[in-house]
């Protein structure tokens, strides 16, 4: 008996200290990881839509019986800051999935890290399509790395290029096209693109420039889109002060329509803060209060609920990568990273701002019922209209208040 | 052409009013004032402050703005330069310390989006058949003014003629019987004013973020350079060298480029004038 009893005693302890391990690992949230600049918009509306999301699953009593819970770093538009949020996330919070992401230049330096610690990567906010193109050339280490939203350059220039073709050629009749940029990674894949695709569909390119993205004085450029005949203008701003050019666009009362990528004008209140200026700008979006999908008015009304304004794109895309992870986590039945691979990889999930399904780079795919680009103008007492494409419209595209006919 | 003349001058009436103000607290107390780019930040963030959030009227605003950063400046030079005035490092440190504290602050408080401080001219105006931004052609009337009245002030007021003594021999000055330190004080205030109200008048149509100030700092540096360190007709044709020579180059060769202007500028007259083109040579 004296024998027996340590026996038993060592069994019951070793019993009793693997049910509390196991107990500890059932009871511990799931990690996400955000890498975000946390002082711009985008950054906020990527915490803010993640932190809804997540709240919504765990009031359902979560995933796999665990709660999710996220850690936020950041990475500001600096790759070294990037770097260090990625490996702070993975290295010292453990995180079982990062979501995030803006600045493209920052995402590839990030690259190599995220596929070192082996963790999965739902991007929501950089466009290059040399993101996804590594899962491609190297898909056993770079398998990690997807694309929730947005859709890349290449195809959002494709679909530029169709709203460029049937409205400023077919409705506004302007064919000819000047296009300002800023000289930024997924920009540089864009306009080759974009001028290609112009030029195939009876428009010609009058005049092309990429610009610094710290520039603050446009005056030059205008004058200079303006000698070279074009009659619209296409610009691809995301980190360039789109205030200013704007601000400026309109004191130079330049005279031409204008319209393209504009992040910063995607804010809901971005033409009162530069006192109505921006009115006639026609910028893309991705997700306006429309009935995209069963999901599209619900997310929207209750971000505005919650957090006081509406949301810019990265919010649809963190809100999206957050369901979209648990989805397939549940359906892995872990959070093995290879095995939520798989599922990921098969998914065709309807999000917010359409469907979801990625292609073999794991990137996201446009299509009818999938996710586009809606493009959407300011108009009188800044208000915003959907000019485009027709099945969503809410409104005609409008010549700005100087230009005429 | 008309154009590259009319925004040449813009461009150079808004270097002149960073520099002026620049080399004046360089010239009086030999203080190479670091945060100077800070004031002009701080004139266009009291102005957006003035006039946004708190819904006061434009040209309250802007007195209030200026008046404020004025006062801002006088402080610094009485609580953090003057007893670090006998080491010139120190004096760059503390005034860098300055510069970075203001850039973080306005980062907090308002965050990384351009601010909009609004136009007091609102309308385009045609110059000759130029449709130039009416802001930009009261920023060049404005800086004229200023620095006009600047110069007035100078030479022509007994607290003027103070401020030549002191800029002349400090302790010369004291034995008779010119308060030295308050003329400094006094000094860096007109030159806080001068950058603030350039942020004022710029900032409609220019960028205002928290990083404003670090272009703002390297441009008046480098008028300053080419101009010669102290000497403020020094400063106003160099402002409008090098003015002209980024316009002409944003119009004809390549926007990006401007930037390079100034680096170019101070380049050429380190090496062929180390004393600027209207600097006086200090032997030592």
């Amino acid at each position: 008996m004296r024998r027996i009893f340590p026996l038993v005693a060592s069994a019951v302890f070793a019993g009793g200290v693997a049910m509390s391990v196991q107990a500890s690992a059932a009871g511990k949230p799931i990690l996400i990881g955000l890498d975000t600049p946390i002082q711009h918009q985008v950054g906020k509306d990527t915490i803010a839509a993640t932190k809804m999301a997540i709240d919504e699953i765990n009031a359902k009593g979560g995933v796999l019986g665990r709660k999710l819970a996220y850690v936020v770093a950041d990475e500001g538009v600096d790759p070294q800051l990037g770097v260090s949020a990625i490996n702070k996330l993975t290295s010292d919070d453990h995180v079982d999935v990062l979501i995030g992401g803006y600045s493209s230049g920052v995402q590839l330096a990030e690259e190599p890290h995220i596929a070192r610690s082996k963790t999965i990567w739902l991007g929501v906010g950089a466009a290059s399509p040399n993101i996804t193109a590594l899962v491609g050339k190297h898909y056993d280490k770079y398998k990690y790395i997807f694309r929730v939203n947005p859709l890349n350059s290449a195809l959002q220039a494709s679909q530029i290029v169709d709203f460029a073709t049937h409205v400023v050629k077919g409705k506004l009749h302007r064919d000819k096209v000047a296009i300002l940029g800023e000289s930024a990674v997924w920009v540089r894949g864009l306009v080759p693109v974009l001028v290609k695709g112009l030029e195939a569909n009876g428009m010609k390119v009058t005049y092309q420039q990429l610009f610094d993205e710290s520039m603050t004085d446009f005056t030059p450029l205008f004058a200079r889109v303006k000698d070279s005949g074009a009659k619209y203008l296409l610009v691809i701003l995301s980190h360039a002060n789109s205030d200013v050019f704007v601000k400026q666009l309109y004191e130079a009362r330049l005279p031409m329509p204008y319209g393209g990528i504009d992040v910063k004008s995607m804010t809901p209140n971005f033409c009162s803060r530069v006192s109505g200026a921006a009115v006639g700008e026609t910028t893309v979006n991705f997700i306006t209060r429309a009935p995209i999908t069963h999901k599209t008015i619900p997310f929207w009304d209750k971000f505005v609920k919650v957090n006081g304004r509406a949301p810019v794109y990265t919010a649809p895309g963190a809100y999206n990568a957050v369901y979209l992870y648990a989805w397939a986590v549940k359906k892995a039945a872990t959070t093995n990273a290879d095995k939520v691979i798989k599922q990921l990889e098969k998914a065709d999930y309807v999000g917010v701002g359409g469907k979801i399904k990625f292609n073999k780079l794991h990137d996201d795919i446009d299509g009818p019922g999938y996710q586009n680009l809606l493009f959407v103008q300011w108009q009188k007492d800044c208000t915003r209209q959907v000019v485009w494409p027709k099945s969503v419209a809410t409104g005609k595209v409008v010549l700005p208040p100087w230009v005429s006919n | 052409m008309l154009t590259v003349l009319i925004y040449g001058a813009v461009t150079s009436a808004v270097l002149a009013m960073l520099a002026v103000g620049f080399t004046l607290i360089f010239g009086v107390a030999r203080i190479l004032n670091l945060s100077h780019g800070a004031f002009y930040a701080l004139g266009a963030y009291c102005a957006y402050s003035f006039t946004t959030l708190l819904k006061l009227p434009l040209i309250v605003s802007a007195v209030l703005a200026v008046a404020l950063v004025a006062v801002f400046g006088m402080a610094m030079e009485r609580v953090l330069v003057r007893p670090l005035r006998q080491s010139s490092l120190a004096v760059l440190m503390i005034t860098l310390t300055v510069a970075l504290t203001v850039e973080q602050v306005l980062f907090v408080v308002f965050g990384s989006q351009s601010k909009n401080v609004p136009a007091f001219v609102n309308f385009p105006i045609n110059v000759h058949g130029v449709s130039v931004d009416g802001q930009r052609l009261l920023a060049l009337a404005i800086a004229v003014v200023l620095i006009g009245a600047l110069w007035l002030f100078i030479q022509r007021t007994r607290l003027g003629s103070a401020i030549l003594a002191v800029s002349q021999d400090p302790e010369a000055a004291q034995y008779m019987g010119i308060p030295a330190n308050r003329i400094f004080t006094i000094v860096m205030g007109l030159s806080a004013a001068l950058a603030g109200a350039a942020g004022v008048i710029a900032g409609p149509f220019l960028s205002v973020r928290p990083t404003m100030d670090q272009t703002a700092m390297i441009t008046a540096f480098s008028v300053v350079i080419v101009g010669g360190l102290g000497s403020i007709p020094g400063s106003i044709l160099a402002a409008c060298i090098i003015g002209y020579s980024q316009t002409f180059v944003a119009f004809y060769l390549n926007p990006e480029w401007t930037g390079t202007v100034s680096l170019v500028a101070i380049l050429l007259t380190l090496v062929l004038r180390p004393s600027g083109l209207m600097g006086r040579v200090v032997n030592a």
